[in-house]
């Protein structure tokens, strides 16, 4: 089999795309339940990947089947195709609020009037795209995108120092822990990146010391994470929960966007390239699971149903953002937590009872 | 051939998702249709609030190389249907991304200030580090005055308030989003210039010549006519005081330039000290410069809070008005005993007075509530209340000069 993906595309990947999602809404989100505590909901989330991206590891490295093969090879058909429905739902769900969120910025930063329903149209033509393509599309965007994200970050977080009291998040943890869990809770669907991972099982060759560049690159995107969370706490202190959109807000009290002009909107728009992609990833896969459980061949057929569904979701349930919004931070983040932390921990379990069949065989 | 028409479909779908998209015009307004505001100024009318928009009037023409404006204003229950309102009788999109100064009447000091400017610091079409001021008087009156600055009140008025770092930092500077912060931070307070107008000892014109034009609003605003009126300066050189959003008291010049070299970076500033007493007895008055400054203001731990003020100032005679004076900001010359002394004294005494103005008026404009929350984190819930009241207060004040 003809490997999709590069080890290095994989580290660049996570860099790329793991904290860009995380820095519209999310702040705000967690800040209204964990205030200055926002950093550990967010450590803790991100801890809790950090375990499963261990077993995910360990599964690049024990195994040379691909996710689908794996589950299909130890679970059986039925309770394959089960897992399959279960992950196309999360992927389907976990696309909708940040797609929706990106629609809200462009519309409510970038221009002065209501504009058009169709102006966010090329955003789906573009994932319709990408959504036809194989795994190696992600592997090549990574390697052009990290750069983007990492360099819109460095602009918005260097120009928000001068005005950020970084002593805003003192003290730590008087808010009790059930705020900072809640928080924690609320925010899943913006976090929950590992099932992204599982679908690299197989397509890539791990390498000695490859695991360690894997999480190396983990930790990198935590920390750019975690510093932008502290800078926005730091920043907006006691209004931070309703500074909605972090991203637009946070760099432009510095002096030097005062005289010179809001050039900080370079940083906004790397940011938004990024964006285009991360938000294209849950359709992604949600595209390749539904090639997978129906045996789709026409590489045109899930696109369409996929990111045609967001699209009319988009333009339906205008009106019912709130709702869905709030069903996102509550009932559903459960199961985000289920299929996108608790699963991806069987993976150990699975890959040793492939190893196991492969030597009774 | 198949791909070849596969790739004719695709560019056909990218130039449709093109056409959509550009024929949107960006959302861009006629501009004809934007009216640029520079500055807003609120007041209160009843329950009413009075929003006068100053706005900016692009012109295309090489005759006239000074700023031309209009001035407008609208009425709602809310600043937000004000705006609106401005908007309707208009005509205009009023666009408020240059909008770099809020004025707030002194109408609005017996009212809860924040339910006004709380809009602001909500809405994404303004920018939140926008300057925010209170008016001795109604802040129309201040917006529509003519000064010798510039033709736009606006512009002269940000040129005080917003001060290149190295000038005098003597006015108390802020903008919405740190009063905002301040009002919903566990201080419950904020503060914002005083802006007062002083007389120019000119007179000019109000509107139709020197590239000023007034426009009529909803509220009826003069309509072209000439009107002479005398040319102002604007002092915001005090401070107002506001605690739950109220109006609480004001700090006078020397306590703002006080509070400012407490919360702020005082290099630049120049501090007169004058009588100061040589060794011939003889009084002679200086002005020094502040070239360095250092602040801190932390709780020591104790059973009762101690507030403990450090102020460190590293300072050059900028001027001393006697006969034969070598002393100039050129000069590397030790600054004498008496000098040291006397500002030592002076600034002491201020912080003193500083720190009883916001006992007296409860305003906790140095933050010391937060302060108290985030470091004394275990006292913070048994003085939360009283905390100004009853804590206790060491000020120590340090003028270094050349050695």
């Amino acid at each position: 089999m003809k490997l999709e993906l590069k080890s290095r595309q994989v580290c660049l990947f996570i860099i790329a795309f793991f904290p860009i999602v995380k820095i519209f809404t999310a702040p705000s989100v967690l800040s209204s339940f964990a205030s200055n505590d926002l950093w550990i909901s967010t450590l803790i989330i991100l801890a809790v990947d950090f375990i499963g991206l261990l077993a995910i590891v360990y599964a690049y490295k024990h195994t040379k089947s691909d996710l689908f093969a794996l589950i299909e090879n130890t679970l059986g058909k039925f309770w394959a195709r089960t897992v399959f429905v279960l992950y196309f739902v999360f992927f389907f769900l976990k696309a909708i609020v940040p797609i929706n969120e990106q629609k809200d910025y462009v519309e409510l930063t970038l221009y002065t009037l209501m504009p058009s329903k169709l102006y966010f149209l090329p955003f789906f033509a573009v994932a319709l795209y990408l959504c036809c393509k194989r795994l190696r599309v992600l592997g090549r965007a990574a390697d052009v995108l990290w750069a983007f994200s990492v360099l819109g970050l460095i602009v918005l977080i260097s120009l928000s120092i001068p005005n950020a009291d970084y002593t805003a998040i003192l003290p730590i943890g008087v808010n009790g822990f059930d705020g900072i869990f809640k928080a924690s809770y609320s925010v899943l669907n913006w976090f929950c990146d590992l099932p992204y991972l599982m679908f690299f099982i197989g397509n890539f060759r791990l390498k000695k010391g490859d695991g360690v560049k894997i999480a190396i690159s983990f930790l990198i995107s935590v920390i750019m994470i975690v510093v932008f969370m502290i800078t926005f706490y730091s920043v907006f202190t006691s209004i931070a929960y309703r500074q909605r959109f972090a991203l637009t807000e946070i760099s432009k009290y510095t002096a030097v966007i005062n005289n010179i002009g809001r050039f900080d909107y370079l940083g906004i728009v790397l940011i938004l390239v990024s964006n285009i992609f991360a938000l294209s990833l849950p359709l992604f896969f949600a595209c390749k699971i539904l090639d997978k459980i129906f045996n789709i061949t026409k590489k045109w057929i899930s696109p369409i149903f996929v990111v045609g569904a967001q699209l009319v979701i988009l333009l339906v349930f205008t009106r019912n953002f709130a709702s869905i919004e709030n069903f996102m931070k509550t009932y559903a983040s459960a199961f985000f937590f289920i299929v996108g932390n608790i699963l991806p921990l069987f993976l150990l379990a699975l890959v040793k009872k492939e190893k196991k069949y492969a030597k009774n065989i | 051939m198949r791909k070849t028409f596969k790739a004719k479909i695709a560019i056909i779908l990218v130039v449709i998702a093109f056409l959509f998209f550009f024929s949107n015009d960006f959302g861009l307004i006629d501009v004809e249709k934007t009216s640029i505001i520079t500055a807003i100024a609120i007041d209160k009318e009843n329950d009413d609030y009075l929003v006068t928009a100053q706005i900016a009037v692009p012109e295309a023409t090489d005759t006239n190389s000074e700023n031309l404006k209009a001035q407008l204003t609208g009425k709602g229950s809310t600043v937000g249907a004000a705006l609106k309102d401005l908007g309707d009788v208009s005509g205009w999109f009023p666009k408020l991304a240059f909008c770099n100064l809020i004025l707030v009447g002194n109408s609005l000091t017996n009212t809860n200030v924040i339910e006004a400017l709380d809009y602001f610091a909500k809405t994404l079409r303004v920018q939140d580090s926008a300057l925010v001021a209170l008016t001795e008087k109604d802040a129309k009156e201040v917006l529509s005055s003519s000064t010798p600055l510039d033709n736009i009140s606006a512009f002269a008025l940000q040129k005080i308030m917003f001060k290149t770092q190295g000038f005098d930092n003597d006015v108390a500077s802020t903008d919405i989003k740190t009063f905002c912060v301040g009002h919903y931070s566990k201080n419950n307070s904020s503060y914002m210039p005083l802006v007062k107008m002083v007389s120019s000892g000119e007179d000019g014109a109000n509107s139709g010549q020197g590239g000023t034009k007034s426009q009529g609003g909803s509220s009826g605003n003069e309509s072209g006519e000439k009107t002479k009126d005398k040319k102002v300066l604007y002092d915001a050189r005090s401070t107002a005081l506001f605690k739950d959003g109220h109006f609480v008291g004001e700090l006078d010049s020397d306590l703002t330039l006080t509070l400012n070299a407490l919360t702020e970076n005082f290099k630049g500033t120049t501090l007169p000290v004058d009588g100061v007493l040589d060794s011939s007895e003889k009084k002679s008055n200086y002005l020094l410069s502040v070239t360095g400054s250092k602040h801190k203001i932390k709780f020591v731990k104790g059973d009762v809070p101690t507030l403990s003020i450090k102020l460190s100032l590293y300072c050059k005679i900028s001027d001393h008005a006697v006969e034969g004076s070598t002393e100039a900001l050129s000069e590397n010359k030790p600054l004498p005993k008496e000098l040291t002394d006397k500002t030592h004294d002076i600034m002491r005494d201020r912080i003193d007075r500083l720190v009883k103005k916001s006992i007296e008026t409860k305003c906790d404009f140095l933050g010391l509530n937060e302060k108290l929350y985030r470091f004394n984190h275990k006292q913070y819930s048994q003085y939360k209340d009283d905390l100004l009241s009853k804590m206790k207060v060491q000020i120590t004040v340090n003028i270094e000069g050349q050695k």
